[in-house]
């Protein structure tokens, strides 16, 4: 067990170490809704991490989904305000989200581009386009059926959990027993080999993008519904926090090995350690500096006790 | 007999389409649409202040050029921008350096940051990517503490803010001799030098290169050194030209220099790539940025044009080189 799944066990224990801190130094932490707002907040993570461990694996990278998360979570608000029914607005948002990474798929797996640059560029795009049409300003005045989806707060907060933790379960079983799944870790792993047995791996990236499009629209709904106003700048950063979550889950960058346990692990560690640290006494302003000292921390155990590789990987594509 | 013209190699050569030449083409053509339609557009002092304000992303991309070279990446750069910028006004203001000392430290820590990047790929075999995405959030999340989020160092002397602000003879303004240095000095690494030649052998095959007796670690670590090093020199250049220095400094940097490199023609893969492409694929975009802002046109037009020219340009290689025009 621990051999295999090494990492993923490694940041578990990191974070029940820091769970168990909490109890013992700051029992506050667990009293009131401090645990939920913290669920809550991270659900969007969490679905848009589960695509993009999907994209990682199959040895890809996705930087454009923070400007698509802010143009889904925008293109639901406007919807809303213009009266459109909710489950509307629900599909609309996923819709768009599915075209955009339609095109990272066209590019990437119909044109053989990289997905780095292809998805920088679509980023940049998107982010500036989104401004243009939105020039800043948040969606206001939008139905009471938008936020927390009309139910109140309570019911809402733990629909967005619910909803987070179904994808995650459903992402889960995908992964490890669907044929579809399984093509995402071959085509990672070896393409050539891939394409031998039988797999299309064309099809399976663009899939991959296809996936990752749709996560992040319902992501973006999960988090626009949490407020009274959408907010068009609320995607910016996102892509780098996702990417953060997945690999300190253990993902490999390299392709072909991942698991959506450790991207759990991945999401809530990064997620619980700046109100840990406020609890802890230390000044939230730091939050950052600790995240990315946990990121290298991580990916650094990784190779440290005697597994490390003969020679450097000079590449960020290969190994 | 088809004609000599028709099969010889001259026809090949003379069909062949430099990626250079086609962004000196844009270039050209941007400046003469903005002559047109922009105020102002098309005079030497607007040209200077195109130089002036692409100074901190052009070092930044002038020294990412042989990161991406060897198949690396560094995006922890514009982090390190803000950081370096925090240290230099904490040296200055609060631990009463003159600028200059405060400035030479600062690159220092800057090199030293770098060497940080270099050691965790080197030693740990972590990728690249990975490990400047850890320090990417490491040096932001630094900076950040070290100001509580708030500070923000002002009131530097006169002098020293000459360095971002003033203007040299001839109405030149004060950074760019220090930008063309450092340009120069990364075209001579890069195109003139064993090292250099070594770094896009490395690029193309770091086992092919071991093997030919580079000492991969050393010039992986250097290409890090030096891309830290450049950015506290642009982190000093930022602050003299905005007079502030504040943790946010340089935010989304290290993706404008990666993209002014790819559209210089760099290949994102390693083993290709030109310094003069940089230079021109930087300038390329201040000049529609700056273009856009005197025709009074939309600023996110220059955004969106930008990823757009980016993925014309990838898809153009892609297909000139499934076509057999260009063989490289």
């Amino acid at each position: 067990m621990s051999g295999r799944y090494q990492r993923e066990w490694s940041v578990a224990v990191a974070y029940g170490v820091l769970l168990g801190t909490l109890a013992i130094a700051a029992p506050a932490f667990y009293t009131g809704d401090k645990v939920r707002t913290i669920l809550v907040g991270s659900a969007p993570v969490l679905v848009a991490a589960v695509g993009m461990t999907a994209v990682i694996v199959t040895r890809q990278i996705d930087i454009s989904i923070g400007s698509q998360f802010s143009i889904c979570g925008v293109a639901a608000g406007l919807l809303a305000q213009a009266g459109v029914p909710m489950p509307v607005v629900m599909l609309g948002s996923l819709l768009l989200g599915a075209g955009l990474g339609a095109v990272n798929g066209v590019l990437v797996a119909g044109l053989g581009l990289p997905s780095i640059v292809v998805t920088l560029a679509t980023m940049v795009t998107l982010r500036e386009g989104l401004r243009w049409y939105q020039q800043g300003e948040f969606v206001r005045n939008l139905p009471p059926s938008f936020q927390w989806f009309g139910l109140g707060q309570s019911a809402g907060q733990w629909l967005i959990i619910a909803a987070a933790l179904g994808i995650w379960l459903v992402g889960t079983w995908g992964l490890r027993y669907v044929a579809g799944g399984r093509a995402f870790y071959a085509v990672g792993s070896d393409l050539e080999a891939a394409r031998l047995v039988g797999i299309r791996p064309r099809r399976i990236v663009f899939a991959v993008f296809l996936l990752m499009g749709v996560l992040t629209g319902l992501a973006a709904l999960l988090h626009a519904t949490r407020f009274a106003d959408v907010d068009p700048n609320a995607g910016l950063g996102l892509e780098l926090q996702v990417i953060a979550a997945v690999v300190v889950g253990g993902t490999a960058i390299s392709g072909g090995r991942g698991t959506l346990a450790g991207t759990l692990i991945g999401v809530a560690l990064l997620a619980t350690i700046g109100p840990a640290l406020v609890f802890l006494g230390t000044e939230a302003h730091w939050e950052k500096a600790i995240q990315g000292t946990i990121i290298l921390v991580a990916v650094a155990a990784d190779t440290f006790p005697g597994k490390r590789r003969r020679h450097a990987p000079t590449s960020l594509v290969k190994p | 007999m088809l004609p000599r013209a028709w099969s010889s190699p001259e026809r090949k050569r003379r069909l062949r389409v430099t990626h250079e030449g086609v962004l000196l083409l844009l270039l050209a053509l941007e400046i003469g649409v903005f002559s047109e339609l922009g105020t102002n557009f098309l005079s030497t002092a607007n040209a200077f202040e195109i130089v002036r304000f692409s100074v901190e992303i052009g070092l930044l991309a002038v020294a990412m050029t042989p990161v991406i070279v060897t198949g690396g990446i560094d995006l922890s750069a514009g982090s390190l921008l803000g950081l370096s910028a925090v240290l230099f006004g904490k040296m200055w203001r609060d631990g009463g350096l003159p600028t200059s000392a405060a400035a030479l430290c600062t690159v220092g820590i800057g090199a030293m940051a770098g060497g940080v990047n270099a050691l965790l790929i080197t030693r740990l075999r972590i990728a690249p990517l990975i490990v400047t995405l850890g320090s990417f959030s490491l040096f932001r999340g630094l900076a950040e503490g070290l100001t509580g989020g708030v500070d923000n160092f002002t009131g530097f002397p006169e002098n020293f803010l000459f360095l971002g602000q003033g203007y040299l003879l001839g109405g030149i303004p004060a950074q760019t001799p220090l930008f063309v240095a450092a340009a120069a000095g990364i075209w001579l690494l890069l195109h003139w030098t064993t090292i250099g030649r070594g770094l896009y052998a490395l690029g193309l095959s770091p086992d092919g290169a071991r093997h030919a007796g580079i000492p991969v670690d050393r010039r992986v670590g250097l290409v890090y050194v030096l891309s830290g090093a450049f950015a506290a020199v642009a982190a000093v250049i930022y602050v003299a030209r905005l007079g502030q220095a504040k943790a946010d400094a340089g935010t989304g940097y290290e993706l404008m220099a990666i993209t002014a490199v790819v559209l210089g023609g760099t290949s994102i893969f390693g083993g290709r790539g030109h310094v003069l492409g940089t230079l021109l694929g930087l300038f390329a975009i201040a000049v529609l940025q700056n273009g856009l802002r005197l025709a009074d046109l939309p600023a996110e037009l220059a955004g969106i044009l930008v990823g757009l020219l980016l993925l014309g340009a990838l898809s153009a290689n892609q297909l000139l080189s499934v076509m057999g025009v260009n063989k490289s």
